[in-house]
């Protein structure tokens, strides 16, 4: 067991894929926003890159171990002790049973992972620990860590002093710009030539309204072509809407003017179109920057997006550690 | 209309969607779940899992088992052996949901949007005006007369999309800019030509003016309805909203409450494509009722 002394600010249980196969029935995947950190953190501890770990956002954690383990952190600097030790990012550690890890407020990065070898052993829901806070399902008890909580863990053993390669590891803004890879598609015959060029030329200004379930985007105005004015009347008559249709993850739908980025916890279906999407490759990035950072989007087609994935996905392999 | 050949459209690196059409058509709803079933009976490993709606379907595929370009060819070749609808015929549930329409929830809903997103004219109302109904009275008429078939579950976990059987309820409106914040729990709404019910408080964007008080979705499976899965509908269900007055709602409420409240549901009936469209034929869709 781990005990939970500090929750911090809305530390959960997740594992990656996360929820898959129930689309069409509306659960989200849930799962870490940043897998590229996540699946490093449960490598270096010798676990599946997709066994269940904790994903940490803006403020981590304190955590009492009460057995002996090897655990990792990676991804957001939130400045981790063990029992006031520093603790390395990046690195396998062990963790002698009495100690305590405690994390601060996220320095560079906005989410830290921390994965315990053997792994997060709470009930799975629907096949995944993933913690989907809305609907109150998965992760423990169905929402973020709370003070005094146990997180039961299936101990294992693992190797302490194990690193990632610098050159494996994301880099992060330092300047809270960011530059976000997207496919054209599925709507984006709805967007004319200039909107279109609006939108890739613009700062898109990441809005506090956001949440797991959507990123909002601040920025100009949409314009649209013919066809999202000269459409029958049960799209619904605003240009922006659609006969209700399926959402691709990672979605830039657009809602009457305001966009809004379908992320983890995400609405499977509606009425409002996509004109561009966010390839998985990039989610890391979303999950790494905060309300008031700025987006500036390269468009990338689909080979290239498929290419983004398979490159990551080497990443985030054995080879990566030394 | 219902396209001659189907559009394929990326959406990302792991997501197509394919649409038959651009109309609300229970043509296009059966097609998209024909679909969906054959992928799922071919076993394709490269198809992760499906999504059907009204008019279209996504597909989450695995791009490292297979290219955009050949699983749509992949998916024009299942579309050709897929058979007409026109001869379906398939069980049916009909669900019976008491339905407090011009309630005080929805309406306390649209007034605090109104102070604190954008100035908005009472939803019925709206609705109502742009339909050319003589007032919310008759869009409870209106929207209460027909029996929804459930096309979709989708943008929350067990939120039924719905179509109006009958040509002579449907209405259109456009959906919210922007988008609510939140929506009470068990609100019926609609939005484009659809109708919806919100499974619990979510954000949304369809106009609403009516709410049930029987849960659709339930994690805790205090109702035998939720036997076999937490949603409470299948594609290919049907509900009846049945008007009632506030004091009834709060009354089914705390029967809801106690755990003693009796899903009020029919079993016993098939629905069948070629009596709908036989009977659809006969009706003059520009009447109201």
């Amino acid at each position: 067991m781990i005990d939970v002394v500090v929750a911090g600010l809305e530390t959960s249980v997740q594992d990656f894929p996360g929820r898959i196969g129930f689309w069409n029935q509306g659960f989200p995947p849930s799962g870490p926003f940043d897998s590229w950190s996540f699946r490093l953190a449960n490598l270096l501890v010798g676990n599946p890159a997709g066994a269940a770990g904790l994903e940490c956002q803006y403020v981590g954690p304190t955590l009492r171990f009460t057995e002996a383990a090897v655990i990792a952190v990676t991804g957001a600097d939130m400045t981790p002790t063990l029992d006031s030790a520093p603790v390395p990012l990046w690195r396998s550690v062990a963790v002698e049973a009495g100690q305590t890890l405690k994390m601060g407020p996220a320095k560079f990065g906005t989410r830290a992972y921390i994965a315990i070898a053997g792994g997060i052993d709470t009930v799975p829901w629907l096949g995944s620990r993933s913690t989907f806070h809305k609907a109150g399902v998965g992760g423990l008890a169905g929402s973020a860590l709370k003070k005094g909580s146990q997180i039961p863990v299936a101990y294992a053993a693992g190797t302490p002093g194990r690193s990632v390669k610098p050159e494996c590891r994301p880099e992060f803004s330092s300047n809270k710009q960011w530059q976000i890879e997207v496919v054209p598609g599925p709507d984006d015959d709805w967007i004319d030539e200039a909107g279109q060029a609006r939108f890739l030329g613009s700062d898109w200004k990441l809005s506090g309204k956001s949440d797991r379930t959507g990123f909002r985007l601040d920025g100009p105005q949409w314009t649209f072509t013919a066809k999202a004015y000269d459409k029958l009347p049960e799209n619904g008559s605003e240009p922006s809407n659609i006969i209700d249709h399926g959402y691709p993850l990672g979605a830039i739908n657009l809602a009457g003017q305001t966009p809004i980025i379908l992320v983890s916890d995400g609405p499977s279906m509606g009425g409002f179109i996509n004109p561009y999407t966010v390839p998985s490759a990039a989610f890391w990035k979303l999950g790494q920057s905060r309300p008031g950072d700025i987006y500036r989007f390269k468009a990338v087609s689909v080979d290239e997006a498929q290419a983004l994935r398979r490159t990551l996905d080497a990443l985030c392999s054995e080879s990566s550690l030394a | 209309m219902i396209y001659e050949k189907p559009v394929f459209k990326p959406g990302g690196d792991r997501y197509m969607l394919i649409e038959f059409g651009d109309e609300l058509n229970l043509a296009l709803n059966f097609t998209a779940h024909s679909l969906g079933d054959a992928i799922a009976q071919s076993g394709m490993k490269a198809v992760i899992e499906s999504a059907p709606c009204f008019a279209s379907l996504l597909l989450h595929y695995e791009p490292d088992l297979i290219s955009f370009s050949d699983l749509r060819r992949e998916m024009v070749s299942l579309i050709d052996t897929l058979g007409s609808s026109a001869e379906i015929e398939l069980p049916s549930r009909l669900f019976y949901f008491p339905t407090c329409y011009l309630d005080p929830w929805t309406k306390a809903c649209v007034e605090d949007y109104s102070a604190k997103i954008t100035p908005k004219k009472w939803d019925a109302e709206y609705v109502a005006e742009i339909n050319g109904l003589s007032g919310p009275e008759q869009l409870v008429r209106v929207h209460s007369g027909t029996e929804y078939w459930v096309a979709s579950l989708g943008f929350w976990p067990g939120l039924p999309f719905l179509m109006p059987l009958d040509p002579r309820s449907r209405l259109t409106a456009p959906k919210y800019n922007p988008p609510r914040t939140w929506t009470p729990q068990g609100t019926v709404g609609m939005g484009g030509a659809a109708s919806a019910i919100y499974p619990v408080a979510t954000p949304g964007g369809y106009q609403i003016f009516a709410r049930i008080p029987i849960p659709i979705w339930d994690t805790e499976r205090r109702f035998p309805e939720f036997e076999h899965s937490i949603c409470l509908f299948k594609p290919g269900d049907r509900i009846k909203f049945v008007p009632c007055s506030v004091e009834e709602f709060k009354e089914t409420e705390a029967q809801v409450a106690a755990g003693t409240y009796v899903y009020n549901v029919v079993g016993y009936q098939k629905f069948s494509v070629r009596q709908y469209s036989d009977w659809l034929a006969t009706v003059d869709a520009s009447k109201r009722f």
